[in-house]
């Protein structure tokens, strides 16, 4: 988390590079060439696209339509985009928008909606059905896990999605592209338009009340606790 | 890392702890997410995304709609329209009237007056002579009825104790 490292620097020159010569296609009418070179950008940024949006939604099926909805846009209005700033933090950008404005769309339909009971969704639905559902034979044996093992993992999963969600939205999502994302504070104040020194507080408040949510997770619960009041340098 | 970790072991171990503790919890969120997003569901994705760009180039197809479809407004023809709008007007016209006059009070009124129409009316000599003939002649006889003693037993008692009017107009003559 520390920097920027020569990865990373590399992507983001061929990210840019792609970029421009998308601008460049559409600009010249080369359509086809345009979406060709756009896919690769597609490709790259997909997987991170799908995680933040699932965390952010807490839903694989809207997430799927929120990093669609997305690439879409971003496509769109490449020319808007400054090849000065990162590709991937202006799309994120994009992105982390259009989760907000489901969110927002989802709390008002559900003030309307009254949930029928079992099929109720609170925020933290989290457990979100996708994966529970899946058949535990075929997760076994992608996994190589014991069935004891991988029961234990999922339920693991499910306390920290469920403290997660726990968490205020501003909070969640300076953590999620924090420690998820493995983005640095200066990123992520460029990603949420919030204050460098504003990210880092929300990220200690963030740390200090999962531990407390996670408790009695073996892990979190060490002797030796930080007591939650000091600051984490990254 | 900071400079005291380096002096302190017991404070580097809990920081290892809780190093090792948060890149559990980022490591977790991950993998949870990448497993709601499998390889062939991000290949489907991917498709899709391929098929809404090249729709974004084409033009948006606009369906004709066939023409009996249509609404169908009555009445091509002028004196269909013009009758239609004789009948409202006339309405609005007779239910404004209605609003201005109310026909009823005043037929209830005209049953009321017809009446006393045939009676005819007295004289003010004729008037004049009912009077003095009403007045003047029979006060003691209204007198006597109005200040005859009750019938009921019960009460004589309590009207013998009870000073009378005809006494007093008695005394007076």
């Amino acid at each position: 988390m520390s920097g920027t490292s020569p990865a990373l620097v590399a992507a983001r020159e061929a990210d840019a590079a792609a970029a421009s010569a998308v601008k460049a296609y559409q600009a010249a009418g080369g359509l086809e060439d345009a979406r060709e070179r756009y896919a690769e950008l597609v490709a790259r940024h997909q997987r991170r696209a799908a995680r933040i949006a699932y965390h952010y939604l807490r839903d694989s099926a809207e997430a799927d339509e929120a990093v669609q909805d997305a690439f879409v846009k971003a496509y769109q209005h490449l020319s808007s985009f400054r090849e000065e700033l990162p590709f991937d933090v202006w799309f994120t950008r994009i992105l982390i928008n259009g989760c907000l404005d489901r969110i927002k769309a989802r709390t008002r339909r559900e003030r309307w909606l009254v949930p029928m009971a079992g099929t109720g969704r609170s925020s933290s639905a989290a457990s979100e059905s996708a994966p529970a559902e899946r058949d535990m034979t075929e997760r076994v044996a992608a996994g190589g896990q014991s069935p004891e093992q991988a029961l234990l993992g999922r339920e693991r999963r499910q306390q920290i999605a469920t403290a997660l969600a726990k968490l205020p939205e501003r909070q969640r999502s300076v953590f999620v592209l924090s420690h998820v994302e493995g983005r640095t504070s200066r990123e992520v104040s460029a990603l949420t338009g919030l204050n460098e020194s504003t990210v880092r507080v929300h990220l200690f408040r963030a740390i200090r009340k999962l531990r407390a949510l996670l408790a009695h997770d073996p892990v979190a619960a060490t002797p030796g606790e930080l007591k939650g009041k000091r600051r984490v340098t990254s | 890392m900071h400079p005291h970790l380096d002096g302190c072991a017991e404070c580097r171990a809990r920081f290892a702890a809780f190093e090792g503790w948060l890149l559990g919890v980022g490591e977790t969120l991950r993998g949870e997410a990448d497993e709601a997003f499998p390889a062939e569901r991000l290949a489907m994705q991917q498709a899709q995304i391929a098929r809404r760009l090249e729709a974004l180039e084409r033009p948006a197809r606009v369906i004709a709609f066939p023409k009996a479809a249509r609404a169908v407004i009555s009445g091509n023809s002028h004196v269909r329209r013009w009758v239609t709008v004789a009948a409202a007007a006339s309405l609005i016209a007779g239910f404004g009237l209605g609003q201005v006059m109310p026909l009823r009070t005043v037929m209830k009124n005209q049953q009321a007056v017809v009446p006393n129409a045939h009676f005819n009316a007295p004289t003010t000599a004729a008037i004049a002579k009912d009077l003095t003939a009403t007045t003047t002649p029979d006060a003691d006889e209204l007198l006597s009825d109005a200040f005859a003693s009750p019938k009921v037993k019960n009460l004589s008692a309590l009207d013998d104790m009870t000073p009378h009017a005809r006494d007093y107009h008695a005394r007076s003559k």
